[in-house]
């Protein structure tokens, strides 16, 4: 979800109750207000009819047009003294004019004239209805808080667009880093100062990471390197032996299995070099090479060294496919992909090796998928096979990201595809 | 013949000495720059062996020196940097091969054997074991002056073993020098048994003096006519 969306949908859920609250006060502090009035008017009529009668002038009309009425009973003295002298209150009056029942304030008066008589004056004005208020202000409140929200997001939507620029700018350009590229210093043309220092932040982050990158690189590169005379060393050793001692057949078996043991860490130790001069960009001339003659002349080789397997291998070539590529890049590339198939190939079963396009693809029939993320990785290997170095896949990896080729890995209809695209 | 090694770590100088001096060659080391540039200025020899990565200096300095003053002594590159730039410019100064290391023993005399016979003979790169001869340039096989027609694997098991007469082979060690990197993981070696019978019975049926010897079941062995 992005940033502003989240920013809209917080702002709108915040603003829900806070309206809600806002409008509940307003229609209390209205309702408030209007009785408050209307009682003070009610109290003024009612002193005046109370005077009138006390003073036995002329009461006022009825009905003066204002809708206001009022009513005087004759009430016992218990009565009196049992109810409270002054009491406001709401409720619903017939009014005769209209002939129809309308929400009143009114008030209720107990006095007591000079003889002593106990009265009951009950005085009201019709009011508002109290529904159509609350209808009232729901409607605005409604329109107020989509007004507001759409004011809120618009203006958030203007004001984030323009201050988090720089954000966006530096999440473009770590879009576009790959780490061991070198690549273009951050642009950073902002003043704000939480932007500087993020983008500073990820300045350093990237020179630390390709420093890194550069010293693992150089170490991998040394330690092999500094690895090969004592390799050399351990090999000659062996040799000597199996030549000048005569051992005996329980020897010489030993004597082999370390011999085979060291050839592993020989191989390991080429191929890991193997590796850093691709990472390192060192095979710069590139020739025309034909896939389809390194597959036609590789196969029979893989058919002969595993001929216990009873592999079949079925091609589809197109006459030539030339491509432009360091020789020894493009054996490399084609040998490993063909020795994983036929590597994992369980006896009398199909590999498929196919060139359409600009498309080698090698199907080999597998039971289950692998780990496509991790298939690519050094020393990944699914299930172990002794004698492995676990660094074919990646070597074919690094060989296509140095050629720009595409390689890909599926599991389709019982069958392990590698495919490998040139640009 | 006279072999100057120069190489800066011990061990390794120890058994390159130990392994030529079985061969009879007369043997010289140096420990660094300075030693080997001394020891080239006043004497010569059949053949140098020389690390380029050396301490004090680097070896292809050494063969400029040696190019500089006109000597022709042959000169075998052995280097860490299994780089195509290395060996490349080591040939284009004068080196008559380049070794990387990790190499095996039999390889080394291998190389030494074919840069002097390459010296010695003006070109002419037979192979000679009693009574068969095998030239590498044309791919050619004779016992007893007759030709003996061999399959390419079958050519190329030969020509390994010719170069290393006396030195037990792991099956392992002559499936990879033979059919690549690409045998280290194959489930047998039924593919190299198959081939070496046939090479072994044509080597026979040819009346050849010299024999393939397979030695308890997990190596082989050239032996050459006692003479």
């Amino acid at each position: 979800m992005k940033l502003i969306y989240r920013i809209a949908l917080r702002l709108s859920a915040v603003l829900i109750p806070l309206m809600a609250l806002w409008a509940t006060l307003f229609y209390f502090m209205t309702v408030d207000e209007i009785n408050d009035e209307a009682d003070d008017a009610l109290a003024d009529y009612s002193e005046l009819i109370i005077i009138r009668m006390l003073a036995g002038r002329e009461l006022p009309p009825l009905n003066s047009g204002s809708n206001n009425s009022y009513s005087i009973t004759p009430i016992d003295r218990e009565y009196a003294e049992s109810k409270s002298h002054i009491i406001y209150y709401d409720a619903e009056v017939y009014i005769p004019e209209k002939e129809e029942t309308e929400p009143a304030r009114i008030l209720s008066t107990i006095f007591r004239d000079n003889d002593d008589n106990y009265y009951e004056l009950k005085v009201a004005m019709p009011t508002f209805e109290k529904e159509d208020l609350v209808r009232t202000i729901l409607f605005w409140i409604i329109l107020l808080y989509l007004i507001l929200l759409i004011t809120l997001i618009g203006l958030t939507t203007w004001i984030f667009h323009h201050s988090m620029k720089p954000l966006y700018t530096l999440l473009q350009w770590l879009d576009n880093y790959t780490p061991g590229k070198h690549p273009d210093p951050v642009p950073d043309d902002t003043n704000i100062t939480e932007f500087h220092r993020l983008n500073v932040a990820a300045q350093e982050a990237a020179y630390r990471s390709e420093e890194l990158f550069e010293r693992q690189k150089q170490f991998i590169g040394n330690a092999s390197h500094e690895l090969q005379t004592p390799l050399a060393i351990l090999g000659n050793r062996i040799e000597w032996l199996l030549d000048n001692t005569e051992p005996n057949e329980k020897q010489v078996e030993e004597l082999f299995k370390m011999q085979r043991s060291l050839n592993h860490i020989v191989r390991l130790n080429k191929t890991l070099l193997l590796l850093t001069k691709i990472e390192n960009g060192q095979f710069p001339e590139s020739t025309d090479v034909d896939i389809a003659a390194l597959i036609r002349e590789q196969v029979p080789l893989y058919n002969e060294i595993y001929e216990s397997r009873h592999i079949i291998c079925q091609l589809d070539l197109p006459d030539r496919f030339v491509v432009s590529m360091n020789d020894s890049l493009a054996s490399t590339l084609v040998t490993n992909l063909l020795k994983n198939a036929y590597v994992h190939t369980d006896p009398n079963h199909v590999i498929d090796i196919a060139l359409h396009g600009r498309t080698l693809t090698i199907a080999n029939d597998g039971n289950a998928p692998l780990d496509a993320e991790h298939i690519f990785d050094r020393f990944y290997q699914g299930n172990k096979k002794e004698g492995s170095t676990g660094l074919g896949l990646a070597l074919v990896k690094a060989v296509c990201h140095y050629y720009n080729c595409d390689i890909a890995y599926r599991y389709t209809d019982g069958k392990h595809c590698f495919s490998v695209t040139w640009p | 013949m006279k072999i100057l090694i120069i190489e800066d770590e011990p061990s390794l100088r120890e058994i390159m000495q130990r392994a030529l001096e079985q061969e009879r060659y007369v043997v010289e080391t140096a420990t660094n720059y300075a030693e080997a540039d001394a020891k080239l200025a006043a004497y010569t020899y059949d053949c140098i062996l020389l690390d380029i990565m050396l301490p004090d200096g680097n070896g292809l300095h050494l063969l400029e020196h040696l190019k500089q003053q006109r000597k022709r002594d042959n000169v075998i590159i052995i280097s860490a940097r299994d780089s195509l730039d290395d060996k490349i410019r080591g040939l284009d100064m004068g080196a008559d091969d380049y070794l990387p290391k990790p190499f095996h023993t039999a390889e080394l005399l291998a190389r030494i054997k074919s840069v002097l016979r390459r010296g010695r003979s003006g070109g002419e790169m037979a192979l000679r074991l009693g009574n068969v001869v095998l030239e590498p340039e044309s791919s050619r096989v004779l016992v007893g002056g007759r030709e003996l027609s061999l399959l390419k694997k079958e050519f190329d098991i030969l020509l390994y073993f010719m170069q290393r007469p006396n030195h037990l082979v792991d099956k392992s060690v002559l499936a990879e020098a033979v059919w690549g990197d690409h045998a280290d993981q194959a489930d047998n070696f039924h593919f190299v048994y198959a081939q070496m019978k046939n090479l072994r019975r044509k080597l026979t049926d040819a009346g050849a003096d010299i024999e393939i010897k397979s030695i308890y079941g997990f190596g082989y062995k050239l032996i050459p006519p006692v003479e």
